[in-house]
């Protein structure tokens, strides 16, 4: 199983109802095909950054799935065939989440290490940064 | 022709030394920083439009890391997000 970040644009020509009742088909083909719904967002309405089709328009709805790469690449499929679905996109999320959670997590760690160290150079740092001053106050003109 | 301004611009460059003498004007450029590393912002989302339109000026190119001061790791990030952004019309190819 795979997280996957699923978004269809769906025809604005449909109203939003009609345009749902397309993102629960999707929904359908996921869940049959075994697929765990992780987020179910519609976006609903949104203006599109250059026109697709003619369309200045489009409803968007995001799935976040966790799903074999089979489920996926048949909704893709399907979403590929439909003329109701201007557009696509089905992307693997786990990767890159994954990644940035453990590096978040050794940051936290290099964090918790950290605290112990500052005082001792704290009081060394302090006398060099004396004499600098003198020169900063020379240079501002 | 060449010879005269030359020498016009080696006199000044002279008289530009000798009156600023050790009072050289810097401009005090502030240092760049990963805006991802300062805010520990790790996973770039692609469905963070916000965050991305902050990096597409204008005309709808990505801004350049050697601009943003965005560090190589972040900035292939950036880049990824911002094309997959970009494929499902949350924001622009190009604008003019």
């Amino acid at each position: 199983m795979r997280l996957y970040d699923i978004v269809a644009l769906v025809t604005p020509d449909l109203a939003d109802e009609d345009a749902q009742k397309v993102a629960s088909e999707y929904r359908k083909i996921l869940t049959d095909g075994g697929a765990e719904i992780v987020k179910d967002e519609p976006w609903g309405r949104r203006r599109l950054a250059f026109p697709i089709l003619r369309k200045r328009e489009a409803y968007y709805h995001y799935f976040q799935v966790s799903a074999e790469p089979a489920v996926v690449a048949e909704t893709e499929r399907r979403m590929k065939l439909s003329d109701q679905v201007l557009r696509h996109l089905a992307v693997r999320a786990d990767v890159e989440l994954k990644r940035a959670a453990k590096f978040a997590a050794k940051q936290r760690e290099k964090a918790a290490r950290r605290p112990p160290r500052p005082p001792a150079p704290m009081p060394p740092a302090a006398a060099p940064n004396e004499p600098p001053p003198m020169i900063e106050k020379g240079e501002p003109s | 022709m060449s010879p005269a301004p030359r020498g016009g611009t080696r006199s000044a460059t002279a008289g530009r030394d000798a009156k600023t003498g050790g009072r050289k004007k810097f401009f005090v450029r502030r240092r760049k920083v990963c805006r991802f590393c300062a805010e520990k912002i790790e996973y770039v989302d692609w469905k963070d439009i916000k965050l991305l339109q902050s990096f597409i000026p204008e005309r709808g190119k990505i801004l350049p890391r050697r601009i943003s001061g965005t560090c190589a790791l972040h900035q292939r990030k950036l880049q990824t997000a911002i094309k997959r952004a970009r494929s499902i019309a949350l924001i622009p190819y190009a604008t003019d």
